[in-house]
């Protein structure tokens, strides 16, 4: 009986097993989506259609549902997890910030929408990814000049905004033409993470206060250095949107128009969907997405990998990248791939050729310093994973035969020798039999 | 089940996306196209086609025949076949809609299947579910009997289930009470007063009249008179929300209305908050008249709209007010009062009081045509009344008291006497005074020092002439490694002015000498000429930091030059040895050969001989061989150098050794016995 039960859930687990997560497809496929309300799911169902479209497996639960988990037995659940819920002051079943953290660090992703009013949990979470929500809870970023034209919003918090990153890997080679309609609360960013990036920053003269009261003290937050939508590339790829904003994501958002205070043009759509849509793609690894095969050094005129080098050889160096584009692994084109020739420190540094089919190649002459090295390719570029391949090689010095034998500055001590010995020669020859 | 009201939430999709947030306005087409874009053309289920066609049949969308055909050879099978009730149902619904052509027969069918299950149902979901499906029969088949003949019957098993509250149970054997259950019960109930044979018992009738009322005691409220339903508890279902739950009770109270002769007294503000909750979601009204139909024989909430709540003084706009049903049609003759204007701060103050608005018949608005003289920019919150012509009509509309509307009043703020000046810090003269004219592009290069003061000021009026006070007055001071130093600008009266003392400032300003550029930024939410711009620059003298003064905050780091490749190394190999030139070499070679040639030169004139050669055979082979010896190891010696190794050398070498030794002893030994024979001799 057991064996039967054994079997049937083998059978039962054979689908999950086949679409979660492997580094051949790195894409997410279940997510989970935590909301404060299942009305979020109507009312951005925009957002979440475009996912499912792309063959994403969404779960929805409420935030402070008991049955929520994101691991059992070990393995988890999701690849990435969806929290629409900012006003959550406790998660449901084991689920806790450190939780969702640990979560992150395994490499999965994360999309965290706060708004105004948002709890402590949240906050927290995004403070964890170095992202510093106002710490007033009624703030909201307010701009008097960079705001939304709109009949029956006069309060400016409804901003329209157009400071993207740039970068084609995180919003698509495509321009977003129209601005991002937001509104909710902004954050800045920890200077000391390296790693979080303004995805949509506010205009310079923007501010971050409560709208409705008087402003005594300079708000804490000013100018560009407010991030409206930030995202985080961690140090094992997975990667984390931070938006202080819920109603970013939503229906009415992507499809209400836009025209920016003081522009003549008016958007008839604002630029909320393309934005998420696309930003959502990078999130969930359907893009920028590397992968590194087959690298490999070779003796020039060689083909095969020797174990050693030995100083002053020419040797060949190539590898091939691959980009994830959600379905296939195509090629990566780029003129900025290095390779280091690594020994403490690199020895030699260049940038690699590319055929424009994934192979990158070059070639130089191993140092004249003995020891062992490394071959050393370490990518980081704006909104790629990174790529930190390294191939151990040992380079000796000469072999004692394989130094200079004739040399010609030398032949004078050469010859004093040899016409020593033939002295020496017809000497013993002469001393011998002399009389 | 849960979703059978769905219709109603697509529209909440539906709705959510029209721009106009306050309320509303009629079906565009851009509701359709988002409406078509969330269904889309292929349906999981009978539950999501019905969804979709009836959100479609609600917006005009046109039906698609290719969506039809499909889901009609659906609906058909699930008839034909013994599919469970709720697939009955949702057939039925959607075969209402599309009119396919079921077979009649088929039809008596299942009407005979489905009273038999209402007998023996005994949950309220199931009992739901046939008593609709029989309902529904009997609106698209009119031959077949579906009356019940047991419908007192019916009608108290499912009022049994009801609890003292309000509320229904999902079966009998479940304690748990649920107030989105009262909506199907209700919806149940008056499907079997529609199907009954006879007459229901009038005073069953009166007692569900008084469990509506007892649920109306459960409703929930929010503080701006909006009230709904909500689950109180949540267990093992999926949670609803109160959308969910709300439209459930309002649907089943609309049904359950219709079926009954006779009036429910229902609280009018209750209807009206239950009206507003709708709204406030952003259900467009013209939606929901059907689903509301009949909702009017309780009481017509009437609501009151603004398309616009930002008006500006500058383009002289009018204040508009659109009255309707809340089922979206045109209201009664009535007038639009305001009662009252005043600002947010001050309650009891009013701007103006008591103005009536016009009527404009072509857009059935009202409109009020300028604003009085004494309104200013700024927000208010306007108080507007709705009196109805017809007194009569006071009973069948509910009008909802006086509403408070919040509005913005923009206008063109202008600024002047803008003035930057340095002042010395002792005796506060001026040093440099500049005016400026903040509308150009004029800006100023001060230099000060920590002992000076910076002073600036200038002034705001309202086009009414009035001081004005922005949310917004920030004067920035930006160094050139992007430190920013923020300081809000006070208000004395008209005036609005900053003094920076830069000797209290040099510890904020951590000791960085240099340049800092000057930025102004003045913006309200009413102000339509909000600006940031720059001043200039100054150039600050600080003195050294002290040794304890506090370091500088990090700054964040550019993203954009923290990638991209670094720079190329390139090894640099040693150098070769330097030589000389081959010829030199080869000059010193022939002089090191020189000595041998002496030497050679020196032995002929010497005039060496070979006399002491032996004689005898085996002495001279001795000799001969040893002087081969020597030779050969000589040879080795250049062979070593030409091409041999050390170890083939030396193995060489050990030989020929041994075999010297051998030949060597051998002539020695010959030659030393010959001498000595000699010298004894």
């Amino acid at each position: 009986m057991s064996k039967l039960i054994f079997i049937f859930l083998f059978l039962a687990f054979i689908p999950l097993l086949c679409t979660s997560f492997t580094p051949e497809r790195p894409s997410d496929r279940r997510v989970l989506v935590l909301l404060d309300d299942f009305a979020v799911k109507s009312s951005h169902s925009l957002f979440f259609n475009s996912l499912k479209s792309r063959g994403f497996d969404l779960h929805f639960h409420l935030a402070d549902d008991p049955k929520i988990a994101l691991q059992r037995y070990g393995q988890y659940l999701y690849d990435a997890l969806i929290l629409f819920s900012p006003t959550v002051e406790r998660f449901g079943g084991s689920v806790d910030a450190a939780a969702i953290l640990d979560f992150v660090d395994s490499g999965h992703d994360l999309i965290v929408a706060a708004d105004t009013n948002a709890s402590d949990l949240i906050r927290e979470i995004a403070t964890e990814c170095g992202v510093d929500f106002d710490e007033d809870p009624a703030a909201m970023v307010v701009d008097h000049s960079g705001y939304a034209a709109s009949a029956t919003e006069g309060d400016h918090t409804l901003i329209a905004s157009d400071d993207f990153i740039k970068s084609d890997v995180i919003l698509g080679s495509k321009k977003i033409e129209a601005p991002i309609l937001f509104q909710g609360i902004g954050h800045s960013l920890n200077p000391t993470n390296r790693l979080v990036l303004k995805a949509l920053s506010a205009s310079p003269s923007a501010f971050s206060a409560n709208p409705k009261s008087k402003l005594t003290s300079p708000p804490s937050l000013t100018g560009s250095s407010i991030s409206l939508v930030s995202v985080i590339q961690a140090r094992n790829n997975a990667r984390i949107l931070v938006s202080g904003s819920l109603s970013m994501f939503s229906n009415r958002f992507f499809r209400s128009g836009v025209q920016k205070a003081g522009s003549p043009t008016k958007h008839e759509k604002s630029g909320n969907e393309q934005f998420f849509t696309e930003l959502s793609k990078w999130v969930f690894h359907e893009r920028g997405h590397l992968k590194a095969l087959q690298l490999q050094h070779h003796k020039v005129g060689e083909s095969s990998e020797p174990s050693i080098y030995r100083i002053n050889d020419d040797l060949e160096f190539s590898v091939e990248i691959f980009e994830w584009s959600g379905t296939s692994w195509e090629p990566y084109v780029a003129d900025d791939v290095q390779v280091q020739f690594y020994m403490m420190s690199p020895y030699v540094l260049k940038t690699l050729s590319t055929n424009g089919k994934g192979r990158y190649f070059t070639s130089f002459k191993v140092p004249d310093v003995y020891g062992v090295f490394q071959f050393k390719v370490e990518y980081e570029k704006l909104g790629y994973t990174s790529l930190s391949l390294s191939k151990q090689i040992p380079v000796r010095p000469f072999r004692h035969n394989e130094y200079e034998r004739f040399i010609p500055a030398a032949y004078p001590y050469y010859g004093a020798a040899f016409s020593m010995m033939a002295g020496f020669f017809v000497f013993t020859a002469v001393h011998l039999y002399n009389k | 089940m849960a979703r059978y009201l769905g219709g109603l939430l697509a529209l909440l999709f539906a709705a959510s996306i029209c721009g106009a947030v306050t309320i509303p306005g009629p079906v565009s087409d851009a509701h359709r196209s988002a409406a078509s874009e969330l269904f889309g053309d292929s349906f999981s289920s009978l539950e999501d086609a019905y969804e979709a066609l009836r959100v479609f049949e609600i917006l005009g969308v046109g039906n698609k025949p290719d969506v039809s055909a499909t889901t009609c050879k659906q609906v058909v099978e699930n008839l034909g076949s013994s599919s469970p009730v709720k697939d009955l149902f949702y057939a039925l619904k959607v075969n209402g809609i599309l009119k396919c052509k079921v077979n009649a027969d088929v039809f008596k069918d299942i009407a005979v299947r489905l009273k038999a299950t209402v007998n023996d149902a005994s949950t309220l979901v199931d009992m739901y579910y046939s008593i609709g499906s029989l309902v529904l029969i009997k609106d698209q088949a009119s031959d077949v009997d579906v009356l019940l003949a047991d419908a007192d019957g019916t009608f108290h098993s499912i009022k049994a289930l009801s609890q003292s509250d309000g509320r229904w149970r999902y079966s009998s054997d479940n304690p748990e009470s649920s107030t989105f259950a009262a909506g199907l019960a209700l919806e149940a109930l008056a499907g079997v007063i529609s199907l009954a044979s006879s007459e229901i018992d009038l005073s069953r009738v009166n007692t569900v009249k008084n469990d509506i009322l007892k649920l109306f005691d459960s409703i929930e409220k929010y503080d701006d008179g909006t009230f709904y339903f909500d689950e109180k508890f949540v267990g093992g279902r999926e949670h609803q929300g109160s959308l969910y739950t709300t439209s459930s009770v309002v649907r089943g109270l609309t049904t359950f209305a219709s079926a009954i002769s006779g009036k429910i007294n229902l609280p009018g503000d209750k209807i009206l908050g239950l009206a507003k909750f709708f709204l406030g979601i952003g259900i467009p009204v013209t939606l929901c008249t059907s689903d509301f139909f009949l909702w009017c024989r309780i009481s017509i909430p009437l609501v009151l709209s603004l398309p616009e709540t930002v008006y500006s003084l500058s383009k002289k706009d009018q204040l508009k007010v659109r009255v309707n049903t809340v089922l979206g049609s045109a209201a009664p003759p009535l007038t639009v009062k305001l009662v009252r204007a005043f600002r947010p701060d001050a309650k009891d103050s009013a701007v103006f009081e008591n103005k009536e608005l016009q009527y404009d018949k072509s857009n059935g608005i009202h409109v009020l045509e300028v604003f009085p003289g004494n309104v200013d920019v700024g927000t208010y919150v306007f108080v507007f009344e709705i009196v109805l012509h017809d007194s009569a009509g006071e009973k069948v509309f509910a009008t909802g008291g006086q509403i408070h509307v919040p509005i913005y009043v923009t206008g063109i703020i202008e600024v002047s006497n803008a003035e930057i000046a340095g002042l010395d810090s002792d005796l506060g003269s001026v040093e440099t005074q500049k005016k400026l004219d903040l509308a150009g592009n004029v800006v100023v290069e001060l230099s000060a020092n920590h002992l000076q003061k910076l002073h600036f000021s200038f002034q705001l009026t309202t086009p009414h002439g009035h001081a004005f006070k922005p949310h917004q007055a920030f004067f920035k001071l930006k160094h050139e490694t992007n430190h920013e130093h923020i300081f809000v600008i006070g208000n004395t009266g008209k005036k609005f002015e900053i003094v920076l003392d830069f000797l209290g400032l040099v510890e904020k300003f951590y000791y960085l000498s240099g340049r800092y550029d000057i930025e102004l930024t003045v913006g309200d939410a009413v102000m339509e000429n909000s600006f940031l711009r720059p001043l200039g620059h100054v150039d600050l003298e600080l003195p050294e930091a002290p040794e304890k003064a506090s370091r500088l905050p990090p700054l964040p780091v550019d993203p954009y030059s923290r990638y991209g490749p670094k720079a190329e190394i390139a090894h640099i190999f040693r150098a070769p040895e330097k030589r000389p030139p081959q010829n030199l070499s080869l000059t010193f070679l022939s002089l090191t050969l020189l000595p041998f040639i002496g030497f050679l030169v020196g032995l002929l004139r010497l005039g060496v001989n070979f006399k002491n050669f032996p004689s005898s055979a085996a002495p001279a082979t001795y000799a001969i061989l040893f002087h081969l010896g020597i030779a050969a190891v000589l040879f080795l010696y250049v062979l070593f150098w030409l091409k041999l190794d050390l170890f083939t050398t030396l193995k060489t070498v050990g030989l020929l050794g041994a075999f010297l030794m051998f030949v060597g002893h051998r002539i020695l030994s010959h030659l030393a016995s010959t001498s000595s024979k000699l010298k004894s001799a």
